[in-house]
């Protein structure tokens, strides 16, 4: 997916000129970012400042990502669908169009993406958060087992 | 509760410093306060609604298309490891002057410094890239990591770089506000384009303080810096211009077309990615496997950009509900000293945050607060923006906290102690803030090139 909308993206750059065309890179620019935020998630790609979390026991940083996860990632992912909610549906009852007279027809499908992300990155979310949980309960487990052994 | 924005600000710095992503700890923790703010009736839902609308105009933003394909021209050079041939047959030019090689990583570095605008990234490809060469020549470890970091964080200041992009985007955006503030409503403009202009004689005289620097120590002290053993192999002409040309003509396409006007800076952007690409090509390492690995990293940078972006974005709504924006005014209003008063607290204020962000989360975050209220104050816009990229630059290279030091530390040998890094990145220091005050005295030194090619 990456990797077409790329390459698209930078050769069509290279005829400019047209609006069509324009919008057309716009729109798999956004694509690109908008459906990556989730991939992105997954890959551990998001920026932190690590200056004391990469000091911290595998444990310990599942215990921030969990309670990052559920404090603002997960309300985070409802509050923005809601918030966008009511913008894309306006976009889909009047079909909207590019405000250019040449421009694409889509931007209500465009604007559905707003309503994508919030759902794949809260899916990705919760994914996240119970590989956390369970990295937590794990290493508590490993604790309790080596302690009736001893 | 005048103060809750102020609050909310240190609050959020608290939070990243837990180490939770970025862009989700700034909206997640602006999200809690606006909560507390309708709870307590402080603050109006309305602000938030206009979230869409801000997302939006992400989207459909034109310039800010220019940030993947930046980084995907970056990334390319790097994978393709057309930067380290660079670096090897550069070190090889300058092998008969003392101190070559740090000559040589500076002048890559600066090269490369337009691509890749993450300070990490680009201090980490560095350090893996020559620190175990320069170790191996006898470099004094502070000599060596000194040079690296320094080098590693040319790519805020240099363009084209994704920090220029990002911040003349927010950068325009404030002055128009500011224009309409102060009643114009013909406003002028800034683009990064003009920011570009406006870098590159402050970047250029920083490469050159840097290598005078270098020039002179190893004079100085020779023992720091030992000549490369072997005869030293005389370097064919060919093979120099194979691994020195291309790389050059791309960067001076990329900026040649900026400054002459033909292209705007994503376009240009778009012939840079492209060029990247064809190089890559032709040098045969470009295969599907590594095409794959550079567009999915081109991809997982972007989406963190414009994520971060977003999480501004919901921090600055709830800001702006809390009142903030009133609030940074009045505080700017009672400072003393005027607009140089003012500008000097700014950069101070950046200064200490870049120990705890990076320049993206500062240009989102920061910039959109206090870059209306300077440029009301009469602040040039290009030389406001060079500055802070300066000052922020600065900032990733100051022990103990600096950016650029962690990520340097991360990828060196343990044989390199961590005072080591902070002693040889103290001179570099000096430079960049010796740098800091010419530009504050003479700030036709950023103005003058843009001023004069357009208008």
């Amino acid at each position: 997916m990456g990797l077409t909308c790329a390459v698209v993206v930078m050769r069509y750059y290279l005829q400019t000129g047209s609006i069509a065309l324009q919008e057309s890179v716009n729109y798999l620019h956004a694509s690109v970012f908008m459906l990556a935020i989730a991939y992105t998630l997954q890959r551990g790609g998001h920026v932190r400042v690590d200056i004391f979390y990469r000091n911290l026991s595998p444990v310990g940083q599942a215990w921030i990502d969990t309670l990052g996860g559920l404090l603002f990632l997960l309300p985070l992912c409802v509050v923005m669908f809601w918030l966008n909610w009511d913008y894309v549906i306006n976009s889909w009852t009047v079909k909207e169009t590019s405000s250019e007279s040449s421009g694409l027809a889509w931007v209500y499908l465009l604007k559905t993406l707003m309503l994508i992300m919030p759902v794949t990155l809260l899916l990705q979310g919760i994914a996240e958060t119970i590989k956390n949980i369970l990295i937590i309960a794990n290493r508590a487990a490993d604790n309790g087992s080596t302690d009736t052994q001893s | 509760m005048e103060y809750l924005p102020l609050l909310m600000f240190v609050a959020i710095c608290l939070v990243l410093l837990l180490g939770y992503p970025v862009a989700f700890s700034l909206a997640g923790t602006s999200l809690a306060f606006a909560l507390i703010g309708l709870a307590t009736g402080h603050f109006d839902a309305a602000f938030l609604h206009a979230l869409p609308n801000r997302i939006y105009g992400t989207m459909g933003n034109n310039s800010l298309v220019a940030v993947p394909l930046f980084v995907l021209m970056g990334v390319m050079l790097e994978k393709s490891r057309i930067a380290e041939d660079l670096l090897h047959s550069m070190s090889r030019v300058f092998g008969s002057v003392r101190g070559g090689l740090g000559l040589s990583v500076v002048v890559v570095g600066m090269l490369l410094a337009a691509s890749t605008g993450i300070v990490g990234a680009t201090v980490v490809t560095m350090g893996l890239m020559s620190l175990p060469s320069m170790l191996k020549q006898g470099y004094s470890p502070a000599l060596a990591t000194g040079t690296i970091c320094a080098t590693g964080t040319l790519g805020q200041i240099i363009p084209p770089s994704i920090a220029l992009v990002l911040l003349g985007d927010i950068l325009s955006s404030a002055y128009s506000q500011a224009q309409l503030n102060m009643g114009i409503f013909t406003p002028k403009t800034v683009s990064i384009g003009d920011l570009f202009l406006g870098a590159i004689i402050p970047g250029l005289v920083l490469v050159l303080l840097y290598c005078a620097y270098l020039v002179f120590y190893t004079r100085w002290k020779p023992t720091a810096a030992p000549m490369a053993d072997g005869d030293g192999q005389p370097i064919a002409i060919g093979e120099v211009v194979y691994s020195l040309l291309p790389p050059m003509v791309l960067i001076l396409a990329v900026l040649g077309s900026i400054l002459a006007g033909i292209a705007t800076p994503t376009e240009a952007a778009g012939v840079g990615a492209l060029g990247a690409t064809v190089l890559a090509l032709l040098r045969n390492e470009l295969t599907l496997a590594r095409l794959r690995e550079v567009v999915l990293s081109t991809t997982e940078v972007t989406a963190m950009v414009f994520m971060i972006l977003i999480g501004a974005a919901v921090f600055s709504l709830v800001f702006r509900g809390f009142g903030g924006e009133e609030m940074v005014e009045s505080l700017f209003a009672q400072l003393p000293g005027g607009v140089f008063g003012a500008t000097l607290v700014v950069m101070l204020i950046i200064f200490l945050l870049g120990f705890i962000l990076d320049f993206i989360e500062i240009t989102f975050v920061v910039v959109p607060i206090v870059g209306p209220v300077l440029l009301t104050l009469g602040v040039d816009p290009i030389w406001l923006g060079v500055m802070i990229a300066l000052n922020l630059q600065t900032s990733f290279l100051t022990p103990p906290f600096g950016f650029a030091l962690f990520y340097l530390r991360g990828v060196a040998p343990p044989g390199v102690l961590t005072s080591d890094i902070y002693r040889g990145v103290a001179p570099f220091v000096a430079l960049q803030l010796l740098l800091m005050g010419v530009l504050a005295l003479w700030p036709q030194l950023a103005t003058w090139l843009p001023y004069t090619l357009m208008r």
